[in-house]
Parts: structure tokens; C-alpha cells; sequence
């Protein structure tokens, strides 16, 4: 079986520093051929996060705000917005470009313009969607008064937004979005990625603390014992998937999920194994957490604690809070398709896309990401706008005496399947590792290694639910007789 | 008179919460100790919506009460009418000279307003109770239901909220044409509706394990602190007004009232959060089948004759109200809230003497601080939501 090797020095990049393809040969290009600086490095780092992130995250994020919205409307049965179109901003528009016109004549412009078939038609859409709100919103967000309390500590406030957004963003660089289109190649991809993202809980704890006010302690508090709590699931999920590739590379991971033949989705992780895929759960469930998304919103908890740790921020500063939120929805969704999912590969065919020159591949390996992201994005919509909120005890609960022994049960069952299969990546060396055979099971190995435990699972579930899950007797007919 | 509960650490820190909480809709306040996430003490603090109705009740003639009674509950205010009415009615019925008979049409209409408003009512209660766990869905449709009561309501008086439509000796407007039609078509949608509610909702561990065994009262602390209504009954008392001591032609529909049994399952206990919130929709359902035996037991309009067939504004009663018999007089009547009692004090003028009213949450306000020791700051505002509390019904 071939495993192809992506993104390595073998696929032509210049020998750089050693920060990965896209990153070598922009300082290279940016040294003008010659062995680049730390100063053409460093530039080439920026570079090469800040402009995928412009490009693809950030207006994501933005867009998710009215994608939830939209969401929420569509399981609440109301409509969302529906009428802010982008008619006015490109009256705006037009006039500014114009500048040099008088006004009714710039008006004219813009009439013409809208009663052309296309922009007309592009121009309703965006009304009925509401494409228009998000403009209205950035701009009302900006013209807010930014209020600093006066019990406030005042450098802690005002530093807080901007960690989160730094929680919220850093992690991305260790994202592989495609085949050449990786900001940082690291051998420890996954640790980074965790580590980064945990800047949100000192963020979330100083604006919990800062504000001086209760409610934003009391949810600063909550998020601090959640959010470490909770992180224990998630790097026990991320070191099932290390433990099975053998390696902390995110792209490396990605690399080997490929399969030749038209279904290449068989080579993923989480079809790998049934302790892959519970562990694909527990890092969307516990990552849900991470992200302070409902049924884990302690830390905003709006019915109990106002808004929680963010009670007391507005404009810009509660947008950056916002923006955080959602970029994280983002980088839990980036991860659990990366490290279970196959990354932006293709679920099928992607051997033919491989095949492709690179400047039409990359795309098209972006936007499958993407879509992948913004499934796990709509997940956590309906989630949210479907559950209740659990309570503080709970959440706890939930996280030490079910996730972390699910987590611990799920990592001995993956070490058993690999002793089974010869042992094949333990004790590998971490580092890439552009070739390595998947352990060979052979067919009746892969039956057991499924049936086994799932078997185990349906049966310690139907427990489950007949002890604790199904409804009063009398009260079965309310719901027309579901359990 | 707060009894602190023993806590962890023993250090307290005072909360407000309220009026300016988002589970406190801007009139309540509580005064919250409480040790990290664990309350000791708990205090409401009322007064934040009071307009004097009661002494307003003084000043204005018999039939002129009636508007007032629909600022008493604003949320279920045609039986906050029917209330108030039904008690007048007593009090000229002691004497009987100027007895007054209600209509059995206008008896029929009252049960139909009744019980729509209680089911749109309790939607918003149990609603709003599910928005305060934090699942703000279920509030969405229980609200949209209540719109679709709040629409036929419109038709019948012109009003979506303050009706003003139950008058002493009948009610204000005959039903429009269509309008039976109109109401069994909500019935029939409305409960596929509400078998998605509780799919959504009522089945939901998540929800049940939060709410089971949170602030239980148990029997005989409900009456005790005289508790009334639906909180009552989720604490196992077999009691309503409608059943044991009825008014209009409730005796005649049989009231089948539903009580707490510790629905939440394991972990709940008789009279707990999720009992409250059950037995309201348990009651929703029992009102569903009033308002279809009402429809069925409603007599055609009087056609052709030119007085009042629902008894509205009955000449007769207003005469007599300008000189009711002296005396004074107790009246209780089912609202969705519980037991709502009118104490009347007429010394024989056209104006009462005493309008005193006891309504449901007043006692419900009056258990929180006994009920709230002890439990999770999280579930204050649930515990709040699940004995349905409408403030202006505190503060009169």
C-alpha cells in the first residue's frame, strides 16, 4: 500500500530553516535565493499565518455569527434576519468610487448597477439570507462606548480580549489546509495545538477577574475549572491518534490517512479503529466544552450569571470575545477533521486531486477543510440551540468519572489492537514518518477489533438507558410514546 | 428571618440577583449568599412592580375592578377576570334579591377562555422555566403557541394581552362565527405540537437530570407554606379548586387533576423541579380536553333576540351593581398560578369597600428562601422558573 509523502523536503522545497514548505520557500523567495535570515524568516512566518487567516478564518468566523443565527431561526422556526441586504454598502460604495460625481449622477450609477440581472439577483439573496446583518453589526459594534468599569483592573481588562483571540488563533498555524499550504510544519503539531489553545483559559480567568464584578468572577472560575478540566479529554483523545500514527505531526497524521482507489475516506482515522471513533466523539464533545458552547456554556451561563465572565465588555472588546468563540468552534472542528477525518483530503478520489498541478490542488484541499470545519461548526449549532446547559457539578462529573476513564478504556483497547497487530508503531521515534504501513490486521482481525467493542458498547448503553435514560412511566404518553 | 445552610468554607459572598437579571425580568430581586456556587441564604426582595391595585380597587365602581384584575396576572388575565367575577357574582348571590344567573353559553365561553389561557400560560411558564436551564428553543415554541391562544383571543375582544372580557353576569362578547372551529383546530394542532415539545424538552436527560431532586417540597412543607395551584400538586396533594370546590360549570366537566409522583426517576423526588414543570404539562393536557367538552356542551347563540345572549354588561346587573348587598365575601377560583381568592367587602355602595386578592405566587415567593438553601447558584433561576412566578401577582 502506498502512502504518499506531502509536504516534506522530498517534494522539492528548498532546504530552509526547517519551518515547512510554505514557510521555507516564502523566506527563501524573500532572500532572493539565498539561505534566508532570521529576519526574512520571521517575515515569511507572519506571512504565511496571518494571510490564511485573513483569507480563510477569520471571515469564517464572521460568517458563522450569521450562520448561526440562521440556524437557530431555521430550529426555532422563525426566520433570522432578512432584510439588512448590501444594498447600502454598495450606495456607499459607488459614491466613494465616484467621488468625483455629484451625487444624484453617483445615485444614477448605482441604480443602473442594481437593475443589471445579475447584481440584482445577487442583491436580493443577500437580503433574504441577511447577509447585510454582519456589516450592520461590525459597524454598531465599532461605534459602542468601550466601557472600562470603575472597579475594574484596568491592564488585565483590556488585555484579556486580545489572549483569547490568541488562544483562538494560534493553534490554526499547526493547521494543514492543504497539500503545500501549511503555516507551521512542527514535529509536535498536536501538543502545540493544545498547548496554544490554553491561553483561553488565562484569558477567560482575566476577564473573569478583571471586570470586578461577581457575576464575571463566578464565570471566570467556572471556565478556569472547566476548561483545564476538560483539557485532560481532549489530550488524551489527541494521543490516541499519536499513539496510532506514531507521530505528533498534524500533517504527517494527514498524510497518512491517504488511500489510493476512489474511496479514500477508508484510510481515516476514525474508520480505523472503534476506539478511533469514540475518541472522535470525546474530543467533539470535550472540544465543545473547550469553546464554552452550549450544553457547556458555564462560563456565560446568560440565565445565571448575566453573561458570565464577559458581563461587563462591549463593543469592540465583546466582539473580540465573540470572534474567539467562534474561531474556536473553528479550530475544534479543524482539529477533529484533521486528526480523525482525513485532514483536507478528499473523502473520495484523492489520488486524482493529488494529480492535480498545485496552484488548483491547494484550493481545492482549502475549501474541502472548509466544508469539513463548517460540518462540525453546524454540529455544534444544533447542539447548542437544541440541549439545555448542564450544571457546574455536572459538567464536572461528566469529565472525570465518564470522559477521562472512557478516554483511558479507549487508549488501552487502541495499545491492545496495536500489540495485536505485531506492534508495528510502538516505540516508533516521533518525527515524520512519510511511509508507514498501517498495522496489518488482516480481515479477521479488523471484524473482532469492530465487533468486540462495539458489541461491549451497545450493551453497556442499553444498560445505561434502561437504569437512567427512559421517561417516567406516566409519562410516556406525552411524548406520543418515544422513550 | 433567612436560615443559613452550611456551606463549604463557610466565607459568603452577596449576590444581587435582580431586577437587573436576565431571569428576573426586570422586577424581582434576590439577595443571594452564597459560598463559591453553593447558596447559603437566599432573600427576595419584592415591590419592584407594585401599582396599588388593591387600593385602586377601592376607589373605582364594581364593574370598573375588572380591567385592574388583568394587571394582577398579566400572563393569564381571562382568569384573573373570571376571578374577580365569579366572587362579585357570590357576594349579590347572598342576597337573593339580586341573584344574577349566568348564561349556560357565557358559562361555556368562560371555560373556553380559561383553560386557553391557561394553556398558554403554563407554555410560557414551563418555557421560560426551560430557557432559565439554558435551552432557549423550547421557549420559542411554547411562546409561538401562546401567540396562536393570543390570535383567537384577539378576535374575540380585541386585546392579546389585558382582555378584559369576563364581565359579572357573563362575558363581554359573544364568540365570532367560526370561532369553535377556530379553537378545535388549535386543540388538534396543538397537541402534535406538544409532542414535539416534550420530545424536545420533557424527554431530555440532560434536562431531567438537572432539574430531579432540586428544591423538593414535599407535602406536607406545600401546605405548610401554603403552597397552591400546580406547585401544590407537584408535591403529591390531590387538590383543585376546579374539583373540590367548584365554580361555574366545572362540576359538570369533571376536572381529572394530575399530582407529582417523582417523575425525574431515580434521582428526583416528589415535588422537585422537574415535578413542577411536568405537572404543568399534565395540566395542559387536561386543559385541552375542558376546552373540547366545553365546545361540545356550548349552546347555540339566542338568534334573533335582541339582548345580550352571553350576559355581558346584563342591564339588570348593572343596576345592581350600583347597590350590591352589604356584606363581605370570599371566593376562590383555579387560575393558572393556583388558587386565586377575591376577599370583597361591600358596605352597600357603589364602590367596594375592600378588594383583597391572594394569588398563587405570592405564596410560591414565600417558600423560595426555605427552598433555596443549600442548592447550586445555577439553580436558582431554574428553581424560580419552575414555581412560575408573575411578579405583579406578588406585588398588588
Amino acid at each position: 500500500m502506498t502512502v504518499i509523502a506531502i509536504g516534506t523536503a522530498a517534494d522539492g522545497a528548498p532546504a530552509g530553516p526547517g519551518f515547512g514548505y510554505t514557510v521555507d520557500t516564502l523566506a527563501a523567495w524573500l532572500a532572493g535565493g539565498q539561505a534566508p535570515g532570521a529576519f526574512a524568516t520571521g517575515v515569511a512566518i507572519v506571512v504565511a499565518w496571518v494571510v490564511p487567516m485573513l483569507v480563510l478564518v477569520f471571515p469564517l468566523a464572521a460568517l458563522g455569527q450569521i450562520a448561526e443565527r440562521k440556524i437557530a431561526a431555521a430550529i426555532q422556526r422563525r426566520e433570522g434576519p432578512n432584510s439588512a441586504g448590501l444594498d447600502g454598502p454598495l450606495r456607499l460604495l459607488c459614491r466613494a468610487v465616484l467621488f468625483f460625481l455629484p451625487r444624484p449622477r453617483q445615485d444614477r450609477v448605482f441604480e443602473r448597477l442594481s437593475a443589471l440581472p445579475v447584481v440584482r439577483t445577487v442583491l436580493a439573496t443577500a437580503r433574504r439570507i441577511g447577509l447585510g446583518q454582519l456589516l450592520a453589526d461590525g459597524v454598531k459594534m465599532l461605534g459602542k462606548e468601550d466601557i472600562v468599569p470603575a472597579d475594574a483592573d484596568g491592564v488585565v481588562f483590556r488585555m484579556a480580549p486580545y489572549l483569547a483571540m490568541v488562544g483562538a488563533f494560534l493553534p490554526f498555524c499547526v493547521v494543514p489546509f492543504g497539500h503545500h499550504l501549511v503555516m507551521l510544519e512542527s514535529p509536535v503539531g498536536a501538543l502545540f495545538a493544545i498547548a496554544a489553545s490554553g491561553i483561553t483559559v488565562l484569558a477567560l480567568k482575566m476577564a473573569g477577574w478583571g471586570s470586578g464584578s461577581k457575576w464575571s468572577l463566578l464565570g471566570g472560575m467556572r471556565a478556569v475549572a472547566q476548561l483545564i478540566s476538560y483539557e485532560i479529554p481532549v489530550g488524551l483523545a489527541v494521543a490516541g491518534v499519536v499513539l496510532w500514527c506514531g507521530t505528533m505531526d498534524l500533517h504527517a497524521i494527514v498524510g497518512q490517512q491517504y488511500r489510493d482507489g476512489a474511496l479514500t475516506l477508508l484510510g481515516w482515522n476514525a474508520l480505523q479503529s472503534p476506539f478511533l471513533l469514540l475518541l472522535a466523539c470525546i474530543l467533539f464533545f470535550a472540544g465543545l466544552a473547550e469553546c464554552q458552547r452550549t450544553p457547556f456554556d458555564m462560563a456565560e451561563a446568560e440565565s445565571e450569571l448575566v453573561s458570565g465572565f464577559n458581563t461587563e465588555y462591549s463593543g469592540l472588546r465583546w466582539g473580540m470575545f465573540a470572534m474567539a468563540e467562534y474561531t474556536e468552534m473553528l479550530l475544534v472542528s479543524a482539529l477533529v477533521a484533521t486528526l480523525f477525518f482525513g485532514g483536507y483530503q478528499s473523502p473520495l478520489g484523492e489520488q486524482w486531486i493529488v494529480a492535480l498541478p498545485v496552484w488548483l490542488s491547494v484550493p481545492i484541499h482549502a475549501v474541502l477543510l472548509l466544508l469539513k470545519m463548517l460540518a462540525g461548526f453546524g454540529l455544534m449549532m444544533w447542539i447548542r440551540w437544541t440541549l439545555p446547559r448542564f450544571r457546574v457539578d455536572q459538567v464536572m462529573r461528566l469529565c472525570w468519572l465518564s470522559l477521562v476513564p472512557l478516554c483511558l478504556l479507549a487508549l488501552l483497547g487502541l495499545a491492545a489492537q496495536l500489540l495485536c497487530a505485531g506492534g508495528a508503531t510502538l516505540g516508533v521515534p516521533y518525527g515524520r514518518l512519510p511511509a508507514r504501513l498501517q498495522p496489518d490486521l488482516g480481515m479477521v482481525g479488523h471484524l473482532v477489533g469492530w465487533a468486540v467493542p462495539l458489541l461491549l458498547g451497545g450493551v453497556v448503553v442499553r444498560a445505561a438507558r434502561r437504569r437512567h435514560g427512559q421517561m417516567h412511566p406516566a409519562l410516556r404518553q406525552l411524548t406520543g410514546g418515544a422513550p | 428571618m433567612t436560615v443559613e445552610a452550611t456551606t463549604p468554607s463557610g466565607e459568603r459572598m452577596t449576590l444581587n440577583m435582580g431586577p437587573q437579571h436576565p431571569a428576573t425580568h426586570g422586577v424581582l430581586r434576590i439577595v443571594v449568599e452564597s459560598d463559591g456556587e453553593i447558596v447559603a441564604s437566599c432573600t427576595p426582595d419584592h415591590g419592584y412592580l407594585h401599582r396599588s391595585i388593591e387600593k385602586i380597587g377601592e376607589c373605582v365602581e364594581w364593574p370598573m375592578v375588572v380591567p385592574y384584575t388583568d394587571r394582577v396576572d398579566y400572563v393569564c388575565a381571562m382568569n384573573a377576570n373570571l376571578a374577580y367575577c365569579v366572587a362579585v357574582e357570590k357576594l349579590l348571590n347572598t342576597d337573593p334579591a339580586a341573584a344574577v344567573q349566568v348564561p349556560l353559553r357565557a358559562e361555556c365561553i368562560r371555560v373556553l377562555v380559561a383553560e386557553l389561557n391557561r394553556i398558554s400560560s403554563h407554555m410560557v411558564a414551563v418555557g421560560a422555566m426551560a430557557m432559565d436551564t439554558g435551552a432557549v428553543t423550547p421557549f420559542l415554541h411554547g411562546i409561538a403557541q401562546r401567540e396562536l391562544v393570543n390570535d383567537i383571543f384577539e378576535k374575540l375582544c380585541g386585546q392579546r394581552l389585558t382582555y378584559n372580557y369576563v364581565t359579572v353576569g357573563g362575558v363581554a362578547f359573544d364568540l365570532y362565527p367560526d370561532a369553535a372551529a377556530e379553537i378545535a383546530r388549535f386543540l388538534d394542532q396543538f397537541e402534535i405540537e406538544m409532542r414535539r415539545f416534550n420530545k424536545l424538552i420533557t424527554a431530555n436527560a440532560i434536562f431531567r437530570d438537572r432539574c430531579a431532586g432540586v428544591a423538593a417540597v414535599s407535602a406536607a412543607e406545600a401546605i405548610a407554606w401554603g403552597l397552591v395551584g400546580p406547585n401544590l400538586r407537584a408535591s403529591g396533594v390531590d387538590y383543585d379548586v376546579r374539583r373540590d370546590d367548584p365554580y361555574g360549570i366545572y362540576e359538570r366537566l369533571q376536572v381529572r387533576v394530575p399530582v407529582g409522583q417523582g417523575f425525574a426517576g431515580r434521582r428526583g423526588k416528589v415535588g422537585d423541579c422537574y415535578d413542577r414543570f411536568v405537572v404543568r404539562l399534565l395540566e395542559v393536557q387536561e386543559s385541552v380536553r375542558l376546552c373540547r367538552a366545553a365546545l361540545a356542551m356550548l349552546p347555540p347563540p339566542a338568534d334573533g333576540k335582541p339582548a345580550d345572549p352571553v350576559g355581558g354588561f346584563q342591564a339588570d346587573v348593572k343596576k345592581l351593581l350600583l347597590r350590591p348587598p352589604k356584606g363581605e365575601v370570599h371566593c376562590r377560583t383555579e387560575s393558572a398560578r393556583g388558587e386565586m381568592g377575591y376577599y370583597l367587602v361591600s358596605d352597600g355602595t357603589k364602590v367596594p369597600y375592600r378588594v383583597r386578592v391572594r394569588t398563587g405566587s405570592f405564596s410560591a415567593a414565600g417558600i423560595f428562601h426555605h427552598v433555596m438553601r443549600g442548592i447550586f447558584l445555577a439553580d436558582v433561576v431554574a428553581v424560580i422558573g419552575s414555581f412560575d412566578v408573575v411578579v405583579p401577582e406578588i406585588d398588588r
